[in-house]
């Protein structure tokens, strides 16, 4: 949920989102950027707090926006979060957002505009300049019951009499500035500052997070336990993020292979399936591993065999106990699980007499 | 003289003649015999008829479940309207913020997505306008190989090129005739699955069909490149479509009236082909005709508008993807009132998700489902009536015209394919008809393989 926090004085107009992210501005960092558009400013400020974290960026806006052979100053500073959510707006003291016709933004018109500017899949992303307005019907002749419509429904995207400003602020939004948020962001990673992402209640944060462990920052600890705690049934993408952030370097400790048996047991079809596949990454898996996940063959099926017995080749597991479990699926009436515990003995040789009996029954069967 | 002459001539003429029946054969080359039409019989415990959506993972669910099992497909590749459509977008699998549809379809896309280096779409997104946001993009041809792959490896038998003449139901079996290239197959089979999408081997088994007077248009997907679209005068090219529409130079519903649209999108799931039929080789001939000229006159008309002087096509799908033709009269027939309001039947099967999604010749206006509304299809739905030992899955299931319209969608097919592929297996192994078995199984054996049963634990 977005919550708003609003004030206007007789001074300045903000309308803010809540943060997220729980730090506090220390100072503030400058940076000139290219941002390759028609603003007249070319700075990026980044405040940042005590502990050198990034805590949120925000831009001067002076740019003028142009429809009807006029054009209009538009004076403004846009605020982001470090993963490149909007943030807020504040206009200088003194400034205020009008209409066409000159008239004041209401203070609901303010809390539109910057509940407008928050959407990110907003369908203003993909309306050019032109369409944002619907034409005179002499224009439009017996045109055309899609422009019609389209035009009415960029109206539910923008503040009414205010279309240019609305549009021009989403895309300064999420227009080149917002890529240059997120390389900023980037360059002060570190596991105690992406701790503190994860901590935001908000989900696009917490994957923004998840995406930005693996190949920038070491696992740490503290990390690696939040990634734990996010592999369940509740919300896929999380999970499925955290599996992915989890390093090959990390999966040598045996312990986190075993918290990952045990997430296995509780965790859905498709994220068992997940859990197997990156163990694949492991540099070898451990025994109470192996012979937990050899045992859970006996009942396993379709894609989560396949997978494990895939795991098992990966790592050359060739002892007898897994390959008597294996040769026991031998006699399994279900050929599809005889054929792939038969693949698998052939490609491993496991040095056992049981095996060896139940492999040679299986191929005197099937005439191999 | 003369006598020695004529003798050397008649050798002569006898090596030219040998000659002709036995010509000079270069090293390597052999004489090939004319082709005789190759007959076999096969058997199988299930036959499924259509290599797409549905039937891909009909398949493999029934060889994973170690019944032996033949997959006909008339095209080259496995996938359906996912790759030889073009449509590889195969959403929704998510709903409310829960996995509603898993199993052998969510498998495949997931390594899909990763053999490509793709990520998953935010499935946290709202749904309502945001439902596109949840489609899964693949790369189409990655996706038909790697389909084709895990096919072969569940032990599935595939036969490209064929198609079935006739089905009759004897002794407890059926007999499907089908042809193909230079082979002419009698495939007897304990069960047979009808993924066609067309209810064609429903249809030659002589069970009853049901089909609109209009059906959805079809489309051809493609992609145009060559200009920016940023930089062109919209107002202009948009009147300049509308004189080619009144001189009857272009046709209005080939691109619903909407050239920006066309040129926004760059081809992606914009054109309409009016009648699109891909039951026989005929209707699905003109279909795919149609849509061609259609593009082809439209690019033509593209390069002469400023700024558009340089569209060109980038890539063309094989085949006009089709969205709607018949439906089988089954033992259940899911209505809208059942969608829309998530109807959860005794003997649900799996989910599905999608708005109300009825295209017609002025484009396409969702209608979304109320938040938490999650439809449910009943195993009765792809049974037609009156008969045996007989399924469908995909979009030819039995559904009214607007449960169908978001029914047809390819993970809702996904879901019903291994539902499908479930009850064969199981209805093969002890002998019965896929509505004699118990329940309680079947339900097992889905979840077993990864599918999600509506009011099960696993959803989620």
């Amino acid at each position: 949920m977005l919550l708003f926090s609003a004030y206007r004085s007789q001074e300045t107009i903000r309308y803010f989102q809540t943060q997220t992210i729980s730090l506090q501005p220390d100072t503030v960092q400058a940076y000139i950027v290219d941002f390759k558009d028609d603003v007249d400013n070319d700075t990026l400020f980044q405040a940042r707090s005590k502990e050198g974290y990034p805590v949120l960026y925000f831009r001067k806006i002076k740019t003028s926006v142009c429809f009807d052979n006029k054009c209009r100053l538009l004076d403004i500073v846009v605020y982001w979060n470090v993963t490149g959510r909007y943030l807020g707006y504040e206009l200088p003291k003194g400034e205020f957002l009008s209409k066409t016709e000159h008239e004041p933004f209401k203070p609901e018109e303010y809390t539109r505009l910057s509940d407008l500017l928050s959407d990110p899949l907003s369908p203003l992303a993909n309306f050019s300049y032109e369409e944002l307005v619907p034409k005179p019907a002499s224009a439009a002749g017996d045109l055309d019951a899609v422009s019609s419509a389209t035009a009415k429904n960029v109206l539910d995207y923008v503040v009414e009499g205010a279309v240019y400003t609305t549009y021009k602020l989403w895309h300064i939004v999420y227009g080149p500035a917002q890529k240059e948020v997120t390389d900023l962001t980037e360059k002060r990673l570190s596991p105690g500052f992406l701790l503190k992402i994860l901590e935001s209640p908000d989900a696009s944060d917490k994957l923004w997070a998840l995406n930005h462990i693996r190949g920038y920052v070491e696992l740490t600890p503290e990390l690696q336990n939040v990634l734990l705690g996010f592999i369940d049934n509740n919300q896929f993408n999380r999970a499925e993020r955290a599996i992915h952030a989890l390093s090959p370097e990390a999966l040598k400790n045996d312990a986190l292979q075993l918290a990952l048996l045990e997430k296995y047991g509780r965790v859905n079809y498709a994220l068992k399936n997940q859990l197997i596949t990156k163990l694949k990454e492991a540099p070898q898996l451990s025994e109470p591993l192996k012979t937990a996940l050899a045992r859970s063959l006996v009942s396993a099926n379709g894609e989560l065999l396949s997978n494990t017995l895939d795991l098992f080749l990966h790592h050359r597991v060739a002892d007898p106990e897994t390959g008597r479990i294996i040769a026991g699926l031998l006699q399994n009436d279900n050929n599809f699980l005889s054929r792939k515990a038969y693949t698998y003995l052939k490609n491993v040789k496991i040095e056992d007499r049981i095996v060896e009996e139940q492999l040679n029954a299986y191929r005197v069967k099937h005439n191999l | 003289m003369e006598k020695v002459k004529r003798r050397s001539a008649l050798t002569a003429l006898g090596a030219l003649s040998l000659g002709m029946t036995t010509p000079g054969l270069a090293k390597g080359e052999v004489l090939a015999e004319p082709y005789k039409l190759q007959k076999k019989t096969l058997k199988t415990d299930i036959l499924v008829v259509g290599g797409g959506t549905a039937g891909v993972v009909a398949a493999i669910q029934a060889a994973r479940a170690g019944r032996k099992v033949i997959l006909v497909e008339n095209g080259s590749q496995l996938g359906g309207t996912t790759t030889t459509g073009g449509v590889a977008f195969p959403g929704i699998f998510f709903a409310w913020g829960k996995q509603v549809i898993g199993g052998i379809g969510w498998e495949m896309v997931q390594e899909a997505v990763a053999l490509n280096d793709d990520t998953l779409p935010d499935f946290s997104i709202p749904h309502g306008r945001h439902h596109p946001r949840h489609q899964v993009r693949l790369n189409g041809q990655l996706y038909a190989m790697l389909i084709e792959e895990k096919t072969i490896e569940a032990g599935v038998q595939i036969r490209f090129y064929e198609t079935p003449t006739s089905a009759v139901f004897q002794k407890g079996n059926w007999v499907v005739q089908t042809v193909g290239k230079g082979t002419s197959t009698e495939i007897v089979a304990n069960q047979v699955i009808d993924c066609t999408g067309n209810a064609y081997t429903a249809s030659l088994a002589g069970f009853t069909l049901l089909r609109e007077s209009v059906t959805q248009p079809g489309t051809l997907m493609f992609q145009i490149g060559g200009y920016d679209f940023k930089s062109l005068d919209l107002k202009m090219i948009q009147a300049r479509y509308q004189e080619e529409i009144k001189k009857g130079n272009l046709v209005k519903a080939d691109f619903r009236n909407n050239i920006v649209g066309l040129l926004r999108s760059a081809g992606d799931n914009i054109q309409h082909v009016l009648g699109a039929d891909s039951t026989t080789s005929e209707t699905h001939t003109k279909a795919n005709i149609d849509g061609r000229m259609s593009l082809l006159k439209t690019l033509r008309f593209l390069r002469t508008l400023p700024g558009c002087e340089k569209t060109k096509i980038i890539d063309v799908q094989n085949e006009t993807g089709v969205r709607e033709t018949y439906r089988i009269d089954g033992h259940y027939k899911i209505t809208h009132e059942d969608y829309v309001t998530g109807k959860v039947f005794d003997d649900a099967v799996s989910y599905s998700y999608y708005p109300i999604d009825v295209h017609d010749e002025n484009g396409v206006v969702p209608d979304h489902l109320k938040e938490g509304v999650v439809p449910t299809i009943p195993l009765r739905a792809l049974v037609p009536k009156n008969s045996r030992n007989f399924l469908v899955a995909g979009r030819c299931l039995s559904s009214d015209r607007l449960a169908n319209s978001a029914l047809r969608v390819q993970a809702s097919c996904m879901g019903m394919g291994q539902a499908a592929g479930a009850a064969a297996a199981l209805a093969s192994r002890l002998n019965k008809s896929p509505l004699e078995v118990p329940f309680a199984d079947l339900r097992k054996l889905i979840e077993e393989h990864g599918g999600i049963v509506p009011g099960s634990a696993q959803k989620g």
